[in-house]
């Protein structure tokens, strides 16, 4: 298990505008430290989760603070923190960058394998595990939302990431194919943080953190914390 | 917010500055983006078939947004891909042979103006209020259309299509109102661009 | 910016064993040059329409199929409908005929090199081609990513474009240029960034040699 250390994080960015605050914050004194095999966080949208989940493999750099995963910090060692990281986004469209799956499942393992033989059949063992082989060679374009999630997952899970981080990864699917991502999330081996807006995939994880307005608001078991953060939309008091 | 810093460590200053996958991802989706332009249907203005498109459009907006040597890099790719033979020049023509026709000259200009006007679009939003930006790459844009893309093309038809200086002239004439119209839609996409995304150029200038 | 139509001509890998597909590269490629060459040497609309049908029936017995074919000329059909009535107005109808047989022919010549050679291939032999500029500073792994991207992108812009045409055209705003272009950028800009983050969260993109402690 990997050991996952954010330490006094701040993160803000600057605003362009004439007048005004010169910058906004993003997240602030978040403290934490992620070892279980499952945790997810929950939040309103712009709350800070995404980049939250974004410093885990130095996408988002904090401000000041730090991150170490396995005590690599993601700022100055980004490199070797990317290959422990594998990251999905929410839409695979934007994340699988050749037009077929094949296609792209080699491209991930093109610093691997630099032989072209080897490269195709470790993608074949990749798409084979994952059960896509039948959809491989068909265009991204015509794969079922699912389906392209799956893809996405697959490509990133080629180089055999230590943990992986997906945000929202159920937020564009529909009900039986989130039911796919559950079950296929659940069987992996690897260490999984995620964000979501799914009460139910939350529930499937060990912990669970909510993020509201830039800070850790509650963070533990999570029936505990579904129950806080249904509390808090209820109260209204969320900033959106 | 999600645009990474550039990792400036000691030692590593004299390097060759590379691009991050940010610039990358921008430099191959702008070369798209001229790609896509480029296969809306053409006019054709003037006795010479040479098409009015959004092409020249696209071209000017990627100098405005992404800066000299990103937009060069754009338009360079796009052009390396239709040499190749991928159909994406105006009217889904494709290959060398695109050098041989009237638009031979348009087509060289592309690539050195886009270099030119990215340079002065840095300038502009090094130098200019928020509030001129507009005014400032309209007027840029203009220089650059009437100093460099005109008078390519006006040569590229005189090489090509054996035209004396004057009647080339006046057959590039037919494109200024046009050009003037698209150097306006440029300049004011280009403002709203950077407004949106300001860590595409302003923020990679003004740390620069 | 999202389509469910696939990614045309462009993006058209077709797996399989046939001539075509055996065929080296670089006599493909030679062939995709020679069509472009004769939109512009082909000048009777009759010998258009026999080179046509040449590379029509090389494509039909390698296998890619008449469904495939018609599919991939759908998102052509249009531009090349308006193309040649204006042309018929303006140059007769021979010469209309002319051009756009000439343009079928390097669309489905170019449309039979990526459909027979898959893009990873395509992009390495072009990536090849920047090797000898490699110590001026050019990075033949990024140079094929960036190809590999940028193709990727035209389908997915071209049809952004059309449904901007569309939306503006509910609005009343069809003949505003900057109706129909500012949505198309703003969402390029925003499609870059994500596609950008994507590549660094994979450690693909990245300059080998730029971080400190790789």
């Amino acid at each position: 298990m990997s050991r996952i250390e954010l330490a006094g994080v701040r993160v803000t960015v600057p605003v362009d505008a004439d007048s005004g605050p010169r910058e906004k914050v993003v997240l602030d004194g978040v403290d934490a430290v992620l070892a279980e095999r499952r945790v997810a966080v929950v939040g309103a949208n712009g709350s800070g989760k995404s980049t939250l989940l974004r410093l885990l493999n130095g996408l988002v750099e904090p401000t000041s603070g730090t991150v170490r995963v396995d005590g690599l910090d993601t700022r100055r060692e980004t490199r070797a923190v990317r290959q422990r990281v594998g990251f999905v986004f929410t839409d695979p469209l934007s994340q699988l960058v050749m037009p077929t799956g094949r296609e792209d499942v080699e491209l991930s393992l093109r610093r691997r394998h630099r032989d072209r033989a080897a490269r195709a059949a470790a993608a074949q063992e990749v798409l084979d595990r994952f059960g896509l082989a039948r959809l491989a060679d068909q265009s991204v374009y015509e794969l079922s939302g699912g389906e392209r999630q799956l893809m996405a997952l697959a490509a990133v899970l080629a180089v055999e990431p230590a943990v992986l981080v997906l945000d929202e990864p159920s937020t564009l699917l529909d009900l039986r194919n989130r039911e796919l991502l559950r079950r296929t999330l659940a069987a992996l081996p690897q260490q999984v943080v995620l964000s979501t807006h799914d009460l139910e995939l939350a529930l499937d994880a060990e912990r669970v953190i909510v993020v509201e307005a830039g800070r850790i608001a509650f963070d533990g078991e999570p029936t505990e914390a579904v129950r806080f953060y249904r509390d808090l939309c209820g109260a209204g008091s969320g900033p959106l | 917010m999600s645009q990474k810093t550039e990792p400036t460590a000691p030692g590593t200053s004299e390097k060759r500055r590379t691009w991050d996958a940010q610039s990358l991802a921008l430099v191959a989706v702008f070369a798209a983006l001229i790609a896509a332009s480029a296969l809306a249907p053409g006019i054709p203005v003037g006795s010479f078939g040479v098409p009015i498109t959004l092409q020249t459009l696209a071209v000017a907006l990627t100098a405005l947004v992404l800066g000299a040597s990103r937009a060069a890099a754009a338009v360079g790719l796009y052009l390396v891909l239709g040499f190749a033979g991928l159909p994406i020049f105006s009217g889904g023509r494709a290959g060398l042979q695109i050098l041989a026709g009237g638009s031979a000259g348009y087509i060289v200009a592309f690539f050195v103006g886009a270099l030119v006007l990215g340079a002065l679009a840095q300038l502009v939003v090094r130098r200019a209020s928020t509030r001129r930006r507009t005014l400032w790459f309209f007027l840029a844009a203009t220089a650059v259309s009437v100093v460099i893309v005109h008078a390519f093309g006006v040569l590229g038809m005189m090489v090509n299509l054996k035209l004396s200086w004057q009647a080339a002239f006046v057959a590039d004439l037919a494109y200024y109102p046009g050009d003037i119209l698209k150097n306006v839609v440029a300049a004011l996409a280009a403002t709203a661009v950077h407004r949106a995304f300001p860590d595409v150029l302003v923020r990679r200038v003004r740390r620069a | 910016m999202r389509t469910q139509r696939s990614g045309g001509i462009l993006a058209g890998y077709v797996a399989g064993n046939s001539w075509l597909h055996r065929t080296p590269l670089a006599w493909k490629f030679l062939a995709v040059l020679v069509a472009g060459t004769a939109s512009f040497l082909l000048l009777d609309w009759r010998a258009s329409a026999a080179a046509l049908s040449a590379v029509v029936a090389a494509w039909l017995t390698a296998g890619l199929g008449l469904r495939r074919l018609a599919a991939s000329s759908r998102v052509v059909a249009p531009l090349f409908a308006v193309l040649f009535a204006f042309q018929w107005w303006q140059q007769g109808p021979a010469t209309a005929a002319r051009i756009v047989l000439n343009l079928l022919l390097c669309f489905v010549a170019a449309g039979i090199l990526t459909a027979t050679v898959p893009l990873q291939d395509l992009l390495d032999s072009v990536a090849r081609l920047a090797s000898p500029f490699r110590r001026f500073g050019a990075d033949p792994e990024r140079f094929a990513l960036a190809i590999a991207i940028m193709v990727r992108s035209i389908p997915v812009l071209a049809s952004a474009f059309d449904e901007v045409g569309d939306a503006a055209r509910a609005r009343g705003l069809e003949r505003s240029v900057r109706a129909r272009t500012l949505p198309v950028v703003l969402s390029a800009v925003d499609y870059a960034r994500r596609t950008g983050d994507a590549l660094a969260a994979r450690g693909l993109g990245e300059a080998d040699d730029d971080t400190p402690s790789a």
